[in-house]
């Protein structure tokens, strides 16, 4: 006869197990990436020149609050990093660190030519020619600045990712 | 018409005729003077205690390899007068130091550092001459003189 | 005493794209160092490699909150080089552009220093009324923040149909809110217990420190460069340029938000007052200017910026020097974050109004 502590610890070992094969269920898998997908906090991170833009995507007019991004201090607690333009050598071994303590799952998005491959910048000595040097990158907004317009697609081809599963 | 700016290059000819190697009015509101390197401590503060040129506006430094130097101009404005004067001086590419002008202008700590990191111009005096806007581990040698080659095609 | 070395790093809410040490002592700075760099493109040595009119987009990235202004110095300084002067409905043109892309950048600064506070109301409204002169931008160049509008000979081209209706419309709804601001911000008890008596910076210090801009104006010290060197069209409209005595960071502040007021009288003068004429004179694609130097001063949102350009006599600048506005205002930084509580830091240099992007170049 088993006394009450061996009974709960098996019944634990059960939940475990139970919880496990729940998530690869389909239903729960599509319900946990629509969570995910609406909502992505952002890092406080700005790089480089395309930071008006920042300002303006965040304020009333071009709303990105509505589709869930707040942009939050604390780094542990977000999912999504943007590199706003210019990454240079200093603040390259910088953005690498921050994108190491973010915890799993974790996303990034490029905006402006010069974090896809160093734009204007193509001569220039101290610039990293394109953000995907150093850290993976899931989406592309190419400009300079891109339009608020631009930014709030790319976050919405993000959002497609994540809900396929991707 | 250019009373106030002819009456600055007379008075500097007169006050230091061992020191000024060339001083003129370019234009309107413009004077250039060049110097030797001795004697520019002597001419900054009389260029602040007695012309009223107290403004630091910029100090930068230019490479001219075919003559071998490095040339170094300080742009001075001044607030009652309204007149900006440029103050130029020569160093040698193989000993490049140059006594610094922080005792007379306060203003110039961070363009010297500056001009130092990307020329290698050295200011005796200056407090601090590190690292400032290039990385922590930069070794490459001085960005801003003609002999460092930028890239020439998009990797 | 135990003194604690605090990093104020590039990732953080409230610091933009710079870091700096700071040696605490409990709550009270004791010294401060600046870290800059994280932003340096090396401009003035990629500004060798184009020709001068490839090089006003880069020299446009410099700081791109207050693009028009920017530009302007260098292009002044092309023409001096070349010797040529610009027609009359160019420099009133000119002077309309300025004058709108200082009030965007003055918005941009209030509306951080009111992060700094803690006021967001304030900067959401400061942000959304910069969209009224973006659109004018869109309306007359089809980008709204980087418009490389000026080029060595003049403007690219003219205003379009519609811009002086759409322009008056949108400066008569601007001013009428300019009035609640005042009441709502610099009113505001607030508002007034964090900044008044804040980073107080004397006549002697400022002019020492070689401070400029608002913060020079702020501590009584009047120098404006569109008054003390006229350029473009500003000698012939009339404006005053506002100063404060205390220099703190309420009267910084204070100093920018009558500048608003100012640069909208100034924008509907220069469209009453603008004559007929071409916007451009002929300049080659490649400009080669015969051999010498010119230093041209502007004044732009944070204060004066300088250039130094050399020519050689080829189609690319020998050297081109950048003065600016932040650059200069940084000294200011550490020899007034002594003896104060760690709290005051971001007020400090959100009223100084620094741009990193300014400080590297």
């Amino acid at each position: 006869m088993k006394n009450s502590m061996e009974k709960r610890e098996g019944r634990c070992k059960l939940f475990h197990f139970e919880i496990g094969k729940i998530q690869d269920w389909k239903p729960v898998k599509d319900l946990l990436n629509w969570a995910r997908a609406w909502s992505l906090w952002s890092v406080h991170l700005c790089t480089g020149c395309c930071s008006p833009e920042l300002m303006a995507v965040a304020c009333s007019r071009f709303d990105a609050e509505r589709f869930g991004t707040l942009p939050f201090p604390t780094l542990r607690e977000c999912d999504l990093l943007f590199i706003l333009g210019v990454v240079t050598e200093k603040m390259a071994k910088r953005v690498k660190i921050t994108y190491e303590q973010m915890p799993e799952p974790k996303y990034v998005i490029a905006l402006g030519d010069c974090a896809i491959s160093g734009g204007l910048w193509w001569d220039s000595y101290n610039v990293v020619q394109g953000v995907d040097k150093i850290i993976p990158v899931d989406v592309y907004v190419p400009g300079c600045p891109p339009r608020p317009e631009a930014w709030i697609q790319g976050l919405r081809l993000l959002q497609k990712k994540i809900m396929e599963g991707r | 018409m250019l009373k106030v700016e002819e009456e600055v290059v007379k008075t500097l000819k007169q006050t230091f005729p061992e020191y000024v190697v060339e001083a003129k009015v370019q234009r309107e509101k413009r004077v250039t003077v060049v110097v030797k390197r001795e004697g520019l401590v002597e001419i900054a503060r009389f260029l602040r205690d007695s012309l009223q040129f107290d403004h630091v506006a910029s100090v930068s430094g230019v490479d001219y390899p075919e003559k071998n130097e490095l040339m170094v101009v300080y742009h001075i404005w001044s607030i009652p007068k309204k007149v900006l004067i440029a103050l130029k001086t020569s160093v040698p590419r193989d000993n490049p130091h140059l006594s610094s002008l922080i005792s007379v202008w306060e203003g110039v700590n961070y363009f010297e550092r500056e001009t130092w990191e990307m020329f290698g111009i050295v200011f005796d005096g200056h407090p601090n001459l590190s690292r400032f806007l290039l990385p922590e581990d930069w070794n490459k040698g001085f960005p801003f003189r003609k002999d460092f080659k930028l890239r020439t095609k998009p990797e | 005493m135990s003194i604690m070395r605090v990093r104020w790093g590039p990732q953080h809410p409230v610091s933009g794209q710079w870091a700096f040490w700071l040696d605490v002592d409990g709550d009270i700075v004791v010294n401060m160092e600046p870290d800059i760099g994280y932003t340096h493109r090396g401009i003035e040595k990629v500004a060798e490699n184009r020709t001068y009119i490839q090089n006003v987009p880069v020299i446009e990235r410099t700081s791109v909150f207050d693009a028009g202004n920017i530009v302007f110095g260098y292009v002044q300084a092309v023409e001096e080089l070349m010797g040529i002067e610009i027609p009359e409905r160019a420099k009133y043109i000119r002077t309309i552009v300025g004058e709108m892309s200082r009030i965007v950048s003055h918005l941009y600064g209030l509306g951080l220093l009111a992060i700094a506070v803690g006021f967001e109301t304030m900067l959401m409204w400061f942000i959304n009324d910069r969209e009224l002169f973006l659109d004018l931008f869109e309306m007359l160049t089809g980008a709204r923040i980087t418009y490389s509008f000026f080029i060595p000979g003049g403007v690219l081209h003219d205003l379009p149909q519609g811009f002086y209706d759409e322009a008056m419309r949108r400066l008569d709804y601007f001013e009428r809110r300019l009035k609640d601001y005042w009441k709502m911000f610099f009113l505001n008890r607030t508002f007034v217990t964090r900044t008044r008596g804040v980073g107080v910076l004397k006549r002697e210090d400022a002019i020492r420190l070689g401070v400029v801009g608002p913060n020079l104006r702020a501590s009584g010290v009047e120098a404006d460069v569109r008054k003390d060197e006229p350029y473009a069209a500003y000698d012939q409209i009339d404006f005053i340029v506002p100063t404060e005595k205390e220099g703190d960071a309420y009267a910084r502040g204070g100093v920018r938000f009558h500048e608003l007021e100012q640069s909208v009288s100034i924008i509907r003068q220069a469209l009453q007052k603008i004559p007929d004429g071409r916007v451009r004179v002929k300049v080659p694609i490649t400009p080669t200017p015969p051999k010498g130097e010119a230093y041209s001063r502007v004044e732009t949102a944070r204060g004066e910026i300088g250039y130094y350009i050399i020519s050689d006599g080829s189609d690319r600048p020998y050297r081109v020097k950048i003065s600016a506005p932040s650059f200069r205002n940084l000294l200011a930084m550490p020899f007034l974050s002594r003896n104060v509580p760690m709290a005051d830091i971001p007020t400090i240099y959100l009223s100084l109004d620094l741009i990193p992007l300014d400080v590297d170049r």
